[in-house]
């Protein structure tokens, strides 16, 4: 049984091709087989975090306008087999494909893999519809800030009219110092507000960038703690119940040394 | 604990405080969609239904529209004087 999930947020910026790689990549190394698309069709991004830039032949524009079969315009990945990015065409725009074409698209990618991802582009319009056109389930990420809240708020309301059931709820960006002070709102404060189930919480972390900078994504480090978010957010997507969420902590001094020393940090989300 | 600790000594308020309210309001307004200006025009219109059967204390009578889990209830609170003889 193969399911399509859209990572969409509304507001810009907030981490959905982040999340999209991320979650892709984890879910692969649990055995899935997994195919992620990039439907931020004239602003791709996921190629280049995934590491895969160079190897673009062909794009979903193409596929959908029959230039090429599906299996031609598939990556796959250069470090997991099982694992496959349909890029975005970056020389088009948002108009160039409709949600119908996109339903098909997802059908013939869900009788091939496990799950089917797409990182859909920021904004409720046309590049919104066609990505949760073909999905089965949506997950919404936001960041702690009262913009991208209210905008996740929106976007849920959308989703849920358009009946993808339950949408589901990850955190990006958390900063527990901040909440500490209480500078920042909290697990509890944004899951009383966004009434939805959460799925996972990343903190904000230079990890991100500095494999983002490698096109490595961070969930391949099992050293790093938000790469350790990512993979229990993927186990919960796949149905795993009850991975915890253990209390999140700045990176101290000994996260330090026993990540020089090889030693893998088992604090997580 | 720290949020503990600045309550206890009185130390000023995390602005997550500030951010949570002014969500609550913004997101209300956002799917209700009706103005400031039509929710006072509203409030106007029930308390003068309302006084037609109790005597109200006009000044101290409280309009909200909350969210809870999604849902958006209009909450009031309404202090009644006295129940007048209904005139028909
Ligand atoms: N947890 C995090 N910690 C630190 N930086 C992060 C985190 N998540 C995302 N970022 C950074 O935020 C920026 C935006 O992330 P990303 O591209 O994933 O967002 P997006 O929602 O896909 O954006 P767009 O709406 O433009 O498609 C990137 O520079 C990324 O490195
Ligand atoms: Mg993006």
């Amino acid at each position: 049984m193969s399911e399509c999930i859209v990572i969409t947020s509304g507001k810009g910026g907030v981490g959905k091709t982040t999340t999209s790689a991320n979650l892709s990549v984890s879910l692969a190394m649990m055995g899935h087989k997994v195919a992620v698309v990039d439907a931020d069709i004239g602003l791709r991004n996921l190629d280049v975090i995934l590491g895969l830039e160079n190897r673009i032949v062909y794009d979903l524009v193409h596929v959908i306008e029959g230039e090429c079969r599906l299996k031609q315009a598939l990556i796959r990945d250069k470090r997991l087999e099982n694992l496959f990015l349909l890029p975005a065409a970056q020389t088009r725009d948002k108009s160039a494909v409709n949600p119908d074409q996109m339903r098909k698209l997802v059908e013939q990618l869900k009788a091939e893999f496990d799950y089917v991802v797409i990182d859909c582009p920021a904004g409720i319009e046309q590049g919104f519809k066609n990505s949760i056109a073909g999905a089965d389930k949506a997950i919404i990420v936001t960041t702690p800030e009262v913009s991208a809240i209210r905008d996740a708020d929106r976007i849920i309301g959308l989703v849920e009219a358009a009946e993808l059931p339950e949408p589901r709820l990850i955190i990006n960006r958390f900063r527990q110092k901040m909440v500490d002070r209480g500078d920042m709102l909290n697990k509890d404060d944004i899951l009383e507000i966004l009434a939805i189930p959460l799925i996972g919480v990343v903190p904000d972390h230079e990890d991100i960038i500095v494999s983002a900078n490698r096109g490595a994504p961070v969930a391949f480090d099992d050293t790093s703690v938000v790469g350790e978010a990512y993979r229990r957010i993927a186990r919960r997507v796949s149905g795993e119940a009850d991975v915890p969420f253990v209390a999140l902590q700045p990176v101290g001094f000994w996260e330090n040394v026993k990540r020089w020393m090889g030693l893998s940090a088992k604090a997580g989300v | 604990m720290m949020e503990l600790i600045n309550r206890v000594f009185g130390s000023r308020l995390g602005s997550k405080d500030d951010a949570k309210a002014r969500l609550k309001l913004l997101l209300v307004h956002d799917q209700v969609d009706l103005s400031p200006a039509q929710l006072d025009s509203m409030k106007a219109e029930i308390i003068e239904v309302i006084g037609r059967y109790v005597e109200i204390d006009r000044d101290s009578v409280d309009f909200k529209l909350e969210r809870s889990n999604g849902e958006i209830a209009l909450v009031s609170n309404v202090p009644v004087r006295r129940v007048v003889a209904r005139a028909v």
